[in-house]
This record gives C-alpha cells, structure tokens and sequence, in this order.
C-alpha cells in the first residue's frame, strides 16, 4: 500500500519549524482569512456574555415581534420601520428579541457543543485506534466491527432516535452527536498508528524494554496525531453544521433556545414574510464553519510538504 | 484471498453489522424507558385495561402470565418480558417478514410498516440517486479543472464553490433556494421551481396537470417513462431540482476537494511528464492518463458519500415537504414508532454496506496492485 503522507515530513527544529509555518501563513492569505475569522468568532463567544445579557433569551417582548428597522436593507416585503424607540440592527424574532442580539449570544452555545464533541471523538478515536492498530488480533477485530455499525447509519438519524428517547437537552444533544463521530477518528488514528508503529525508532524502543502502553501513547500517537487535528478542525465546522440542523428539525430543549439552527427555525415558516429570521442565523452558521474549514485547511497545507511549492 | 471470498466474507460481516444494529437500535427504543413508556404510543385512552394489556402482550413486552394492565404498569415480577425475549420475538417476527403496524399520524391502523415504508422509499431513493448524480457530474469535472487550472481563476472559482458548498447549513441553504426561486424569479405569474412536494403543479414552467401514470417501480419520474406520460415526467423532474441540489451541494464541495488534490498529486508524477514530453495533447493526457488514476480516492469516498447522503435527505425532506421515508423518519421517531424506525434503520444499513462492498470491488478492478 502506499505511504502515509504525513509520515515524510521533514524534521525541522521546533523554533525553525514554527517560524516556518509563520512564514506561509503570510504567504498564504486565504488561511490567514480562515485564521483570522475562527479566532475572531472564538473571542465573540467569549465576550457574549459580556456583550449580552445571558438571560435575555428567556425574555419575551410581544410589542415588537418579527420587526426590522434597520434602513440599511428594505426587503420589499413587510417594512415594519416602527419598532418602538430602540434599534434592532438585524431585526425581531417571533418572541420580540433583538436577532443580533440572540446569534450573539448563540455563537458561545454551538463553538462548545462542537469543542466537546471533537475533543471527545479525538480522545475516544486516540484511546481505540491506538490500541487496535498497537495490539491488532481480536482487540483489532472487535473494535473494528463495532465501529463498522456505526458507520453503517447515517449519524443524524442515531442522534433523532437519542434525542427522542433520552429527552431534548444538551448534553443529549452533545452525546448523541458524538454517538455517530468517533468512530471517524478511530478508523483514522488506527490506520495513522498502523504506519507509525513499523518505523524503526518504535523497535528500537521495545528492545529498550520500553512497555507498550508507553511506547502506543507517549512516542507513537504523538508522532501520527497531526492528520487528526487537521480533521478536528475541518470538523468543528462539520458538528456545529450537525447540532444546528438538528435543532432546525425541532429537537430543541425549548423552542426559545439561543442556537443558531433553531433560531433559523422560527424563520422557516416566516420565510416570505420576515426573511432576516432565517437568514443572519445560517449566514453566522456558514461563517463560522468557511472560518475553521479553512484553518484547517490550511493547516495541512503548511505542515505537509506535498503541498509546498 | 479470491475476490469473490473477499466478497462473501464482507457479506457475512453485514449480516453481524445488521444484528449489532438492530439490537442497538432496539436498546435504544425498547430499553431505556420503562415498558409502559415503549407501549403508550400504540394504547388509546379509549381502551379498558384488558385491551391495553393484550396489546402490551402482543408487542411482546407484557408476559402472558401478568394479571392486569395495573400490574404491568407497576412492573410486577413476572409481569416484564425481559429485553432479550422482547428482542427474540421482535427479531423471529421481522425475519419471517412480519415488521407489524406502524403508529404514524395519518397511515390507517391496518397498514403494515413494511408497505408504509416502501411506498415511500421510491422517493426518498429517486432524491438521493439525483443527489448521487448531480455530485458525480459537477464535483468531479470542478476538481478536475481546477486542478489544471491550478492558482488561475477556473481554481479559484471552483475552489470558492467547493468550501462553499461543505461549510453551508444544507437547510439553509434549501430556505434560501427557495425564497429566490420561488418568491423572487417569476415566470408565468408564478415562482419559476416549485419550492415543496415531489410533484409540482404551480410552478412557472410547470404543467398544472400532469395527469395519472400507472405504478410499474414505484419511482415517480421511471414510472412517468413507462406510462408515456411526459407532463407528469416533467413536473416530477422540476420539482426534483432544488431539493436534489441541496442535497448534493455538500458532496460537491467535498468531491471537488479530493478531486482537486488527487489530481494534483497524479499530475505531478513521472509518468505525465513523460506522456507530455512524448508529445501527447493535454487534454489526451489528463482524460486518458491522469484522470483514471486520480479517481481512485473519489472512489474510495463515495461509500461515506452514499451514507452521507441517505443521512442528509432527512433534513432535505423536512424542508421541502418530500414525501419520503426521511421525512417520515421524524414523526416515527416522535411517536417512538419502534417498527418504522428499525425497518428504516436497516435498509438504510444494507444500502450504505452494499455500497461500500461495490466500491472496493470496483476499486480492486481500477487499481490492479490492490489484492484483498
């Protein structure tokens, strides 16, 4: 079979290495972009607290709902410019709520359902891979098959049953999506481990008498964890995708919920009639996910060699 | 290994990735309420005690031995099949073809699961054959110029569309289709594509009566073919276009990126360079040299493609109003609709593993160094 890519990067020391990468990225701007609009949406959700009240969300301003006044943009369609004496920059929800205000305070919600997930899937998929491909036989097979049941569903239909029978809520939401990812990042540190471990600094080690579990975890992961941390970032952008179109389909613990998706939900029915409704919450959505997708890609395109010209 | 033994085995291997499924997704619906919750949706209050009870023991979860409704409802020793016999006469059922009665709003109580469901895989299956399709035809031929066009314009239009198309929220994407082409592009005193349904009758360029066909396959648009009637083959078709695009827009960024780099890499090799330096057309060199070889990874893919986009029709179906299993999907599992949601379960599983087997054999037929 053919090599592994990543396993012919060239060793540079660790300062060269990183004043390396600085390098392209200055070069390359479509990743500084990338760079610059993931970290910028992370500091947002830091701050959204600072920002907006927390507990806004839960309030309820029957005056002035599905309303826009904001002269910037005339949709054509229903122009309430009336909205009492504040400014909605992006108009009203269906509860009388400032919509920037609420993505505001949406962004902190879905980046750390995503964080968790991947972090997670990353932990199991390290934990799992590393031992099918270190120990192979029967652990090999096992772990295999399992993953073999999970990738044999589509995800989204696994997380619908969860969420139905466990209860709307978060955390359901957060292991439900986890459910149908991890197995993703076993299959792929186990075939990283499977290319790192017939290298010979790993036989050097076990005729130190190093113990496996310290080789597996300690020389061997370290080694073959960069393509997963390329696909944990390409995947940040994937789960909140995820998590907000299953809150889009109505499994939401409370339909005033502060996420992206579902406050794209209240526009799904007001799409002729209040368009801003369905429209900011997707277009946060694809910023988000344009941001870390080409963080990620960039990523790989920095630290592999192939792609360096 | 033959490649027929490789293909046996793999088959064997569904067989346990179906049983570890069905006991998963039975666990799931069956296991984590209490027996009285997993029944409730198939009791009516109308029902005397004696009914709800002998609808408990024909699910299979009450015992023929418990006294009474109260007594299963307090869990009663002797009262609870436990979860493996439920599971054992919930699997010798549904290998003799027996998946029971399904619970669906609006379904009569005296249709079976299993004709339900294949009513409405026709569409869910016509949807994601054009979703296949329309990935095939548009990602692979975007990754390709963009390839040979690397860093010109050509790459960076379709490198814009392929990050596009995997960082969209496909069911906004779907809502924004339809606000353009449905409110804002008119066309005959009408949106120009109908927005909702599989088959539309008020759209700008569609026919407002199609008209009847016979059900030969089930698949409205081959079965519109059979019965020559081609207003109803048109509709159907139109009404297929935006949902078919939503679906695909994700597998086209996706395929268009792995196309990309792939055919890249192959581009790069000895072998092009000397088919160039023999003298031969680009164009000669890419479609006849390159370009088998840099499949193989798109190939390689396309079973995850299969799964991602039987997976992606349930949103699809839900913002369109298509009235296919996806969509069904939901309610069931709404209701806990235990029989629906194993069977859809299931033939998706069968679907997405006989893919994946497909690929590999074709992938052992388009790279001869691959033996299994």
């Amino acid at each position: 079979m053919e090599t592994n890519p990543q396993s012919e990067a060239v060793q540079y020391g660790r300062g060269a290495d990183i004043r390396h990468a600085l390098h392209l990225l200055k070069r390359n701007r479509i990743v500084l972009a990338g760079a610059i609009v993931s970290v910028a949406f992370v500091m947002l959700a830091l701050l959204s607290g600072l920002l907006v009240n927390p507990s806004s969300w839960n309030q309820q301003n029957s005056n002035v709902i599905l309303c826009w006044n904001n002269p910037a943009i005339n949709w054509h369609i229903i122009n309430v410019f009336n909205c009492g004496g504040t400014v909605y920059p992006l108009g009203t929800d269906l509860y009388g709520r400032g919509l920037l205000q609420m993505i505001i305070l949406a962004i902190p919600v879905d980046l750390w359902i995503a964080f968790e997930v991947v972090a997670s899937a990353v932990i199991i998929g390290v934990i799992l891979g590393g031992l099918a491909a270190y120990m192979g036989g029967l652990v090999d097979e096992i772990i295999l098959r399992v993953t073999d049941i999970f990738l044999a569903v589509p995800g989204i239909l696994l997380a619908i049953v969860l969420l139905v029978v466990l209860g709307r809520s978060i955390p359901v939401l957060t292991a439900a999506v986890l459910i149908t990812w991890w197995p993703f990042y076993v299959r792929l540190v186990r075939s990283q481990v499977l290319g790192e471990k017939e290298k010979p600094y790993v036989e050097r080690l076990h005729a130190m008498g190093a113990p496996g579990f310290r080789i597996l975890f300690r020389h061997v992961v370290p080694n073959s964890i960069f393509p997963v941390i390329v696909q944990a970032t390409l995947d940040i952008g994937a789960v909140i995708l995820t998590v907000s179109a299953l809150m889009f389909i109505g499994l939401t613990p409370d339909p005033k919920f502060p996420e992206l998706g579902n406050l794209a939900k209240q526009g799904i029915q007001y799409l002729f009639t209040a368009p801003w409704l369905i429209l900011f919450p997707g277009l946060t959505l694809l910023f988000i996910s344009i941001g870390f997708n080409l963080l990620g890609d960039g990523i790989r395109d920095i630290f592999d060699p192939r792609l360096r010209r | 290994m033959r490649l027929y033994e490789y293909a046996i085995r793999r088959l064997l291997l569904m067989v346990f990735v179906l049983f570890g499924l069905s006991l998963f997704i039975f666990y799931l619906t069956r296991g984590l309420l209490p027996p009285n919750f997993a029944i409730s949706s198939y009791i009516t209050p109308r029902m005397d005690d004696a009914a709800k009870l002998s609808v408990a023991r024909s699910m299979g979860v009450a015992t023929e031995s418990c006294p009474s409704y109260s007594a299963f409802v307090a869990q009663q020793i002797g009262c609870i099949t436990p979860l493996w016999g439920q599971y054992a006469g919930w699997l010798k059922n549904a290998l003799t073809g027996n998946w029971g009665l399904t619970l669906l709003p609006g379904v009569s109580g005296s249709d079976t699961t299993w004709h339900v469901f294949f009513s409405r895989f026709p569409y869910t299956a016509e949807l994601a054959i054009a979703g296949a399709i329309l990935t095939i035809v548009l990602g692979i031929p975007l990754g390709v110029i963009s390839a040979t066009h690397n860093n010109k314009l050509p790459d960076h239009i379709s490198r814009v569309i392929s990050l596009g198309g995997y960082s969209v929220p496909q069911f906004w994407f779907g809502a924004m289709l339809q606000i353009v082409f449905v409110l804002y592009i008119r066309f005959n005193g009408a949106g120009l594509l109908p927005g909702s349904s599989a088959l539309a009758t008020t759209c700008g360029i569609c026919f407002s009566d199609p008209g009847r066909i016979t059900s030969y396959s089930g698949l409205p648009i081959v079965d519109a073919i059979l019965s020559l009637n081609f207003p109803f083959f048109w509709d159907s078709i139109v009404a297929l276009i935006l949902p078919a695009f939503t679906l695909a827009i994700t597998s086209i960024g996706a395929i268009t990126r792995i196309m990309r780099s792939s055919m890249m890499d192959v581009l790069r090799q000895d072998y092009i360079l000397l088919a160039k330096s023999k003298g031969l057309k680009d164009r000669v060199v890419i479609y006849k040299h390159a370009l088998k070889n840099a499949l193989l990874p798109t190939v390689t893919v396309s079973g995850l493609l299969a799964a991602y986009l039987l997976g992606g029709v349930v949103i699809i179906e839900i913002v369109f109003s298509w009235p296919g299993v996806g969509n069904t999907a939901l309610v069931a599992a709404e209701v806990l609709d235990i029989n629906f949601l194993e069977l859809y379960v299931l033939v998706t599983a069968v679907i997405i593993v006989l893919t994946n087997l497909v690929v590999d054999l074709i992938y052992a037929k388009l790279d001869p160094r691959i033996r299994y």
